[in-house]
């Protein structure tokens, strides 16, 4: 489908998210399961700071000389034999993909999960010129047969609940309904084993690319990323420009880090490093292997003050901890990626005047900065888009006319205690007049205001 | 660490991932270890070029010449890791690394000479030169996108043995 941005409407999605109990439920369970899982995939590791502090210096290296690491990736990769492709923003890359394919004669594709294909809103363009995508992680194909979009960035379709995904595979796949994700999982393995057999291409993300020997680095779980890359015979990677490391040695670091941030295990499945497509004498391997690097302003990004975001390894692990998301879930952020890394993200790339409401979907706890493998600076990332939105004038005149009053009332003793007094009584007209909104939803105020209670 | 500690060690990693493991002593002692673990009316794609392939190969009474159509691939592979409990498949020598994904059961032989301690020690002998495609694979193919709830066997084989020689 075509994901339109919805991202001005944060507050309209946040409420009807609200109010979509089984949502509700999905993500306090995944909240609660990933919390443990983390946890527990880090306790045997030791000196796990100086792992974090060593993968941060390695992520501020490569974005300092980031030019000179993707010019050393694309020389790296040619001489491997694979042909890569610079694409300036996600139109270029749509469409140099949709050649690269239709020049093949290729109509039915593979693909493996890929947040920067989500991006760049890639499947529609080639369904558009008539080709079958094939959506191959699990996640991904339920959400592509609901004509959904992914609410997380590494579980797309955790909103959604056994019993949904089974009437789903019962309504679409005529199979008997059963919502036992063990009996779900084999059948979608069975209906697209034939899919991945007689594709002509596969499409995949890459999680790493390192500079030094032109390799793409992909984690999976599931077996349909070795699928998709070694069984068709064209493959072509799609990612964004940031996901250089210096060299294939720093990649045991990351391997470290991002399955136990990710989804709490030590490392994940498999994990592929593909170096050129398949030459002489190889029986493993696409023919060919076509590497897009996108843009998408991501330069301009890493010229600027909120540089800090492009370290992201994408983990998802600080949407799993943070309390707007786990309260709204990934949808109502309106965009490709959600939660923290996400509401920063999405503003840098599309634009504060699409996106300003989502610089308010924090409440800086700083629990994000605190399991963030690559310790990017998330808080002091949104403080500095919350500026920015006030200086370019996307503030609602409201919230400052409130806030300046505040400010008055908060300067005087005799003023502050005249509002609260005032507060309490007029709270159940307050109320009324709220309904849903936010007022509405407040909590009354304390009958004995904490000042009053502290010596 | 030392031979015995990386064996050790990768065992235990290796059973923590869900893979089924044995230890044998040599050769001789593959054809019993391999009798319990694959079943022999299943067309079983063993490439049969190495040394330990050649002495395994013969004991299938069912050959499947591509992994396309086989239940079962035994195969000699590339190394291991004592860190993570994985098995490290590679394309060099004109291995086909995918005959360990399509077939439901995968059984990988692993010459104990092969361990890895860490990681890093896997890295620093391979990215001099690397070949088309490095694969690690540590245990059996999952997927946990339902509820989060952990189910066997998506598109990979749903079984995974090693045998440590």
């Amino acid at each position: 489908m075509s994901p339109e941005q919805t991202s001005l409407a944060f507050r309209e999605n946040s409420v009807r998210a609200l109010e979509d109990a089984a949502l509700r439920a999905a993500m306090k369970q995944a909240a609660d399961t990933f919390g443990t899982k983390r946890a527990d995939a880090f306790a045997p590791v030791a000196d796990l700071e100086a792992l974090r502090d060593r993968a941060s210096d390695i992520r501020e290296e490569v974005l300092a000389n980031l030019t000179m690491y993707v010019d050393r990736f694309v020389a790296s990769a040619t001489h491997a034999g694979a042909v890569v492709h610079r694409a300036n923003d996600a139109a270029a890359a749509r469409e140099l993909i949709r050649k690269i394919l239709a020049d093949r004669g290729a109509r039915r594709i593979v693909k493996g999960k890929s947040m920067v294909s989500e991006e760049v809103d890639l499947n529609s363009h080639l369904e558009a010129a008539g080709m079958e995508v094939v959506e191959t992680d699990l996640g991904e194909y339920i959400i592509q047969m609901e004509g959904e979009t992914p609410s997380h960035i590494i579980v797309p379709a955790i909103h959604k609940n056994r019993r949904q995904v089974g009437k789903l595979f019962a309504d679409r796949l005529g199979v008997p309904y059963s919502d036992d994700p063990q009996v779900l999982t084999k059948i979608a393995r069975k209906a697209l084993r034939e899919k991945f057999l007689t594709a002509d291409a596969g499409i995949s993300g890459a999680n790493f690319a390192a500079a030094d020997t032109g390799s793409l680095v992909l984690l999976t779980n599931e077996g349909n990323g070795r699928m998709v890359t070694t069984v068709p015979p064209l493959h072509v990677a799609i990612l964004s420009i940031e996901k250089m490391l210096p060299s294939l040695t720093d990649l045991p670091a990351f391997l470290r880090l991002l399955p136990r941030s990710a989804t709490g295990q030590t490392i994940t499945s498999y994990v592929s490093v593909i170096t050129g497509p398949r030459k002489a004498g190889d029986a493993t391997g696409a023919k060919e292997l076509h590497i897009v690097l996108l843009d998408n302003g991501r330069t301009e990004i890493n010229a600027g003050e909120s540089r800090g975001i492009l370290k992201c390894i994408r983990c998802g692990a600080c949407m799993n901890v943070c309390p707007v998301y786990r309260t709204v879930g990934g949808h109502a952020y309106g965009w490709t990626y959600p939660g923290p890394m996400g509401m920063i993200l999405t503003t840098l790339l599309t634009g504060m005047a699409k996106s300003h409401p989502l610089v308010d979907a924090s409440t800086v706890c700083g629990a994000c900065v605190e399991v963030c493998p690559v310790r990017v600076p998330l808080v002091d990332l949104i403080l500095e888009l919350r500026r920015r939105k006030v200086r370019e004038g996307f503030s609602d005149p409201k919230e400052k006319r409130g806030m300046a009053l505040f400010g008055k009332a908060a300067a005087s003793p005799l003023l502050f205690a005249l509002g609260q007094r005032l507060a309490g009584l007029l709270w159940p007209v307050v109320r009324s007049m709220g309904g849903k909104d936010v007022a509405g939803r407040m909590p009354a105020p304390a009958k004995t205001p904490l000042r009053r209670k502290l010596p | 660490m030392s031979g015995a500690d990386r064996e050790r060690l990768f065992l235990e990693n290796a059973a923590k991932a869900a893979a089924g493991t044995c230890s044998v002593r040599g050769t001789g002692d593959l054809p019993d270890a391999l009798g319990r673990i694959v079943a022999m009316d299943s067309p079983v794609y063993c490439p049969g070029v190495t040394e330990l392939e050649k002495a395994a190969a013969p004991l299938f009474p069912v050959r499947a010449a591509d992994y396309a159509d086989a239940a079962v691939t035994v195969e000699e592979v590339f190394g291991a890791i004592a860190e993570t409990g994985t098995i490290v498949c590679v394309s060099a020598g004109g291995r086909a690394v995918q005959a360990g994904l399509l077939p439901a059961h995968h059984v990988a032989i692993v010459r104990r000479e092969r361990i890895f301690g860490t990681l890093d020690d896997l890295f620093a002998a391979v990215s001099g030169a690397p070949p088309t495609n490095i694969t690690l694979v540590t245990g059996p193919s999952r997927t946990a996108d339902i509820e989060l709830t952990l189910a066997i066997g998506v598109h990979g084989p749903e079984k995974l043995d090693i045998i440590l020689v």
